[in-house]
């Protein structure tokens, strides 16, 4: 028989995955409702998330390939942009989409129990289907340029898990801040603006002056993003400094855990 | 505590700081590191309550508005973390706080019904198997392919109880969803939880609605700001509660008369109680009454059959009949009832201006009336 104990001093110290797990079902729903509610009444439907990415293509491959022009070795300039923006669309949206996630569901919190984390978490799941769309029409649009991903796409998944991670690093814990404090709202689209300049999207990390590397790749994105791009097109291995980025994200991502949990029983009176 | 408890609550509060707003800003927050804090008042939601419900028991929950009802189902269903003491439920549990959290207005009934399934804690194959009934007992079969956002209020909240109705856990906590949708569905409602009582099940609700409680029930509880003022069967409680009312006036006749007394309440809606005992069984207790001011003017009245109520196939040769009257707009002074009690056939007890009851109002308003009224500048 389940038992509940409750009492003034229950505190989680980190989230109860045991509990998530049993709601695994509400994860995947709430995923699978957001994705419902953004077609819903169009008339094409989830063709949309299709023609989106497409247009994006189109669009920045005569941009980048046509307009300007930077130096991205082997690789035209439209397919290294566009690789690059792919894996930072989903990042910048994952958390974004986190981050305002607890103060968008207070509805639900103030009156149903499950827990906390499950919102944010199920906001990774939405933005997979948009990710997993857009690389499907990026290997299409590849193979118009005769360049075909060899055997390093099996890194790519281990890559779109550690973009799963820093989002949601991120995004749990600005979801948990902006409890409290709204501010954070603003503060993300500012870092996301920010962020992509710092990125090597557009541009290729090597371009970056060898003193600043250190600090360069303390963005962990940039090593992300190189990964994301070396396992699509097999060229242009990811700099060794990306390890000390990633290690950092797993720091941040624990802590972001750790202080969601601190809250996570607060929410309910402070929403 | 022993085998048999399944809820028991031991010493539990809960406090909350009023004046000071819970999410600030940030620039709030950093200014007022460099100053004493603000003085804020605290404020006990719920003050050292304690109390034991056994298994398959059904209890209420009465108590004026604030008296600490909903944050009590709050902390038992651990939405909200008590301040002090502890609760320990034995069995699975779930909260209806609201009928339809959850509900996303651009998806359809059937889609809605999964999301809130699982919200409330159902796994898919729990909700597969209980879609049909749950579609069967909200009646909104006919629509459920079409967004929720186009349904009445009423299709919506007889969807959304559906839902709830079917979870199955040991312990259900539910605040106050009787008071939504038509006299058909809540009756609906009410012969659901009684149903589910009789499974075995444990039920904590809140209700305002007395003859729901009284009928569902067989313990109530009684808050009052925060504190647990009585705890019985429902009849014992709710005469507390209702002495507790305010403006109460009193009238007992002899033993031999078919009205044994009559009370009147006075707290925004008029309350008139009668206890009357016939000679022989299943006689329609058919109490009306007239409502006058000092200067003997009949202001309002009432009895059932001008009321067009439907009337029950059995009546007890002993009982009660309650009337409310809901938020009569008196204005400040005193009032005289007057009651005409029979059998549907005739009055066979009739006293006039018996009792009366005075209402308090800071303004004396003109006229026999005193409407809320609200002004708009433009």
């Amino acid at each position: 028989m389940e038992k509940t104990i409750i009492s003034a001093e229950r505190n989680n110290w980190f989230p109860n995955f045991k509990e998530i797990y049993r709601y695994r079902y509400l994860l995947v729903t709430l995923a699978w409702r957001d994705i419902q509610v953004k077609f819903a009444q169009t008339y094409v439907g989830l063709l949309w998330a299709f023609i989106n990415p497409l247009v994006n293509l189109i669009i920045l491959s005569f941009v980048f390939g046509k307009i300007a022009k930077i130096d991205t070795g082997e690789i035209p300039h439209e397919i290294f942009t566009i690789t690059g923006l792919t894996a930072w669309t989903y990042f910048s949206t994952l958390l974004s989409d986190a981050g305002n996630s607890i103060v968008g569901s207070q509805a639900m919190i103030k009156k149903i129990y499950f827990p906390r984390l499950v919102i944010p978490l199920s906001k990774a799941l939405v933005g997979l289907l948009d990710l997993g769309i857009t690389i499907l029409c990026l290997i299409i649009f590849m193979s118009i340029y005769e360049i075909y991903p060899g055997s390093n796409i099996i890194w790519l998944p281990v890559f779109i898990l550690l973009i799963i991670i820093s989002g949601l690093a991120g995004g749990i814990l600005v979801s948990g801040l902006s409890v409290r404090y709204r501010d954070f709202s603003f503060v993300v689209p500012m870092l996301v603006r920010i962020g992509m300049f710092a990125t090597p999207i557009a541009y290729s990390a090597s371009l970056v002056p060898e003193k600043y590397k250190v600090l360069y790749y303390l963005n962990p994105m940039a090593g992300i993003v190189e990964g994301f791009r070396w396992s699509l097109l097999g060229q242009g291995p990811p700099d060794p400094l990306m390890i000390y980025s990633i290690l950092l994200m797993l720091i941040l991502f624990i802590f972001s855990l750790f202080f969601f949990s601190r809250i996570e029983n607060k929410m309910a009176d402070i929403l | 505590m022993n085998k048999n408890t399944v809820i028991s609550v031991e010493n539990l509060s809960k406090m909350y700081h009023i004046g000071a707003t819970s999410s600030r800003s940030l620039r709030e927050a950093i200014s007022t590191v460099f100053q004493r804090r603000q003085r804020i008042k605290e404020f006990w939601a719920l003050d050292d309550v304690s109390f034991e419900i056994n298994k398959g028991e059904a209890v209420g929950i009465i108590g004026h508005n604030g008296a600490g009802k909903s944050t009590l189902l709050k902390i038992l269903s651990k939405i909200t973390q008590p301040t002090g003491g502890s609760a320990i439920l034995n069995g699975k549990v779930a909260s209806l706080l609201e009928v339809g959290t959850g509900f996303h207005p651009e998806l359809t009934g059937s889609e809605n019904i999964y999301l809130n399934g699982s919200l409330l804690g159902m796994s898919r194959t729990d909700i597969k198997s209980q879609f049909d009934s749950i579609i069967d007992f909200s009646g909104v079969e006919r629509f459920i392919n079409t967004p929720v956002k186009h349904y009445s209020s009423g299709m919506y909240v007889r969807l959304a109880f559906s839902v709830a109705a079917h979870l199955n856990t040991e312990i259900l906590l539910v605040d106050e969803v009787l008071a939504v949708g038509d006299a058909g569905f809540q009756k609906k409602c009410i012969n659901k939880m009684d149903e589910v009582t009789k499974g075995g099940k444990t039920i904590l609700f809140v209700s305002h609605n007395e003859s729901a409680i009284r009928r569902l029930t067989s313990k109530a509880i009684l808050l009052t700001q925060g504190k647990i003022a009585k705890i019985g069967s429902p009849q014992d409680v709710y005469e507390v509660y209702n002495d507790g009312l305010s403006m109460q006036s009193i009238k007992r006749y002899a033993q031999n008369d078919v009205v044994k007394s009559v009370k009147v309440y006075y707290d925004f809606n008029l309350k008139i109680e009668v206890d009357y005992k016939f000679q022989k069984e299943n006689q329609l207790p058919h109490l009306g009454y007239i409502v006058s001011n000092r200067n003997g003017e009949k202001l309002f009245g009432g009895n059932p059959s001008l009321d067009n109520v439907k009337f029950a196939e059995y009546y007890r040769k002993e009982g009660k009949v309650i009337i409310t009257v809901e938020q009569p707009l008196l204005r400040k002074g005193t009032y005289f009832v007057s009651i005409f009690f029979g059998n549907g056939s005739k009055d066979v007890f009739v006293d006039e201006n018996c009792v009366s009851f005075n209402v308090e109002d800071s303004i004396d308003n003109l006229g026999f009336l005193r409407p809320t009224n609200n002004y708009e500048f433009l």
